[in-house]
């Protein structure tokens, strides 16, 4: 599905991680010829292996088609008992949403989050991720492992010293470089604390690594410097991995909660996931209008998903097991 | 692309150039190249010294003062000593924790199991069944929590299905302490497996085919075969996984916090380690809930180090 999408790559691409979900990699032999009874076995097998397939699929899409329905829905619709579909198709929901809650402001507070973040993950993640597979430094394994020793903070150690940090530390420290007044506790505050991920600039070097070094040496020859040996060597051979950072930053940031739930108090700069949580305490039972806020939020990621499958399942793969 | 920096024929030129270069001498490339190495990891490295080293040092600071907004008076280890004896914080948000925990484990792990086991098969759509199983794993937290709620609400689908299937009741299931947190493991243990059902398969794949042939030649059936082979030969799968897992579990916040509100409602019920630290935090006794976070840091610390101590050498979990 996703496979022939691709654009056309080296072959490097045989870096474990991103090649780990080629079709066909099936575990086992599944024809077993020449074993009497088996084929029959065989067939029932198959049989009770699909119909379990597509009932635990469709337990899978219930909640989202449920919800896709109900969007469509007048209010009066969703207490008059089950149907399958709308009763009265309208989408008087999608229009509160937008025009009535708000949330098209968050959307776009969502945007840009999302979009900032993942910017400069690509930029810091490769940059830092050439350095630590390519380039030669006193130091490097112990700062390497200190970037990973980083995975391991989890975000709630971070809340206090960072909340603290941004409230009363940066406003003063930008405010001897001239920026007076800064504050933190905005849209600026949720993208610099997640400039770069120690995930992602993994991932950028594990990829850098398995990229042989003869073109470098090439570029190296022709009198390229390093940040050109960069930008144009590496960079245009590290698409597969640009495109697994991008993919899953964007998706991560998108859907964040606790970074805005703790840094953003105006109700101006709510993101989608935050508007939900508000939206839902205050007005409980406008269906409608919560299923469609609802499918805002996800439909973006589902589109990536549906396009950039294999990127997905690469990065959890990079995130885990090795080997 | 890839190819015009070799296939152009520049290559020959580029050599001689190199060997003129040469005299440049190795001491002054190389110390050129840690500076560019230096500069070029600095922004990153600034980056996590400034938002993650700093911030556990700087915790610890915290821990030890009475701070409210501001700094306060320094209380010592007043805030860890008040913690130990906190009813709000072990009984509810630990208790609850653990109970998430250890419910919520096993259930990811069994459903992602059986998922990747099924997917792995050579089967039609498995394209389209191992994207239908992780999808939910994706999608907004808050979004999914949005619509249980509204499944799970008094007049929701579920009672509607079990009215169907005779027994008429009307929990809103979120809203009942006795309900409130199974709900939530109900739900997580669903959105999660899709996570476990991919690393699982990373792990499945691992397992050499010879291993099944021998199995099948044997007359194994496939009942057998998994229990007897795939089971134990997944042995580092299961706990790699089960290590991610828990250590996911612990940090549970976004759906307490959206059910339950800041204070877990209902009744403390889907009360959370996380969400009482954040609770402390923005009820202005950041002292305290720096004290919260260190305890839990620790407690993560302690699982992840188990892992690496009987795991070996895996680089990065």
């Amino acid at each position: 599905m996703a496979d022939e999408r691709l654009p056309t790559t080296p072959q490097v691409l045989a870096v474990g991680e991103l090649t780990l979900e080629a079709e066909g990699v099936g575990g086992r032999p599944a024809d077993a010829e020449g074993i009497p009874g088996r084929e029959r076995a065989d067939r029932i097998r198959t049989v009770v292996t699909y119909a379990v397939m597509f009932t635990v699929a469709a337990l899978f899409f219930i909640p989202f088609l449920w919800s896709l329905s109900t969007s469509f829905r007048t209010i009066a619709d969703t207490v008059q008992g089950f149907s399958l579909l709308p009763r009265h198709w309208t989408t008087a929901g999608y229009h509160d949403v937008f025009y009535k809650y708000h949330f098209g402001r968050y959307t776009i507070n969502s945007a840009v989050i999302a979009v900032a973040i993942t910017v400069s993950n690509l930029f810091l993640a490769s940059i830092g991720g050439y350095a630590f597979a390519r380039l030669k430094f006193p130091g490097r394994e112990v700062l390497f492992m200190l970037v990973l020793g980083t995975l391991m903070i989890p975000d709630q150690l971070r809340l206090v010293p960072i909340y603290q940090m941004l409230v009363n530390m940066l406003p003063s420290w930008v405010g001897h470089l001239g920026w007076q007044n800064a504050t933190f506790t905005n849209r600026n505050g949720v993208i610099l604390i997640n400039l770069v991920s120690a995930a992602s600039l993994f991932l950028m070097r594990q990829y850098f690594l398995t990229i042989p070094r003869d073109l470098e040496e090439a570029a190296k020859l022709d009198g390229a410097g390093y940040f050109k040996t960069y930008r144009r060597v590496m960079l245009p051979l590290a698409g597969p991995a640009l495109a697994a950072v991008c993919i899953l930053t964007f998706q991560g940031s998108w859907n964040g909660l606790f970074w805005p739930a703790v840094l953003l108090q105006e109700e101006s700069q709510r993101t989608i996931p935050l508007g939900l949580v508000y939206f839902q305490t205050i007005y409980t039972t406008l269906w409608p209008q919560l299923m469609a806020a609802s499918v805002v939020a996800i439909l973006p990621v589902l589109v990536l998903f549906v396009l950039f499958q294999r990127y997905f399942v690469a990065g959890v793969a990079a995130s885990g097991v090795k080997g | 692309m890839p190819g015009e920096w070799v296939d152009d024929g520049r290559a020959d030129v580029a050599v001689a150039v190199a060997k003129k270069r040469k005299v440049r001498g190795l001491g002054s490339e190389r110390l050129r190249e840690a500076l560019v190495g230096y500069g070029f990891i600095a922004l990153p490295m600034s980056f996590f010294l400034l938002f993650f080293i700093f911030p556990i040092g700087y915790a610890a600071y915290i821990s030890r003062y009475d701070w409210g907004i501001f700094r306060g008076p320094f209380v010592g280890f007043d805030n860890y000593r008040q913690l130990y004896h906190d009813s709000v914080f072990w009984q509810h948000a630990v208790r609850n924790t653990l109970v998430y925990t250890v419910t919520v484990v096993p259930l990811q792990m069994a459903i992602g199991l059986s998922l990747a086991v099924v997917v792995n098969n050579a089967i039609r759509f498995r394209t389209f069944f191992r994207a239908a199983f992780y999808f939910p794993a994706l999608a907004s937290s808050a979004a999914i929590v949005a619509i249980a709620t509204y499944i799970l609400a008094s007049d929701g689908l579920l009672n509607s299905f079990f009215g169907v299937l005779g027994y008429d009741h009307r929990y809103a299931w979120f809203s009942r302490t006795d309900t409130a947190l199974p709900s939530i493991i109900g739900l997580n243990a669903w959105t999660t497996c899709g996570t476990m059902m991919l690393f699982y398969l990373a792990s499945l794949q691992s397992i050499s085919t010879e291993v099944y042939e021998a199995a099948a030649i044997d007359g194994a059936g496939a009942w057998r075969t998994f229990w007897k082979i795939t089971f134990p030969l997944l042995k580092p799968g299961h706990f790699f996984v089960a290590v991610v897992s828990i250590i996911g579990a612990l940090q549970m916040f976004d759906q307490s916090f959206i059910v339950g509100g800041t204070s877990g409602g209902p009744n403390y019920s889907t009360m959370t380690v996380v969400l009482y630290l954040y609770n402390r935090a923005f009820s202005a006794h950041f002292g305290y809930a720096a004290a919260v976070g260190l305890v839990l840091f620790v407690f993560i610390f302690t699982v992840t180090l188990i892992q690496r101590l009987l795991f070996g050498k895996a680089e990065v979990a």
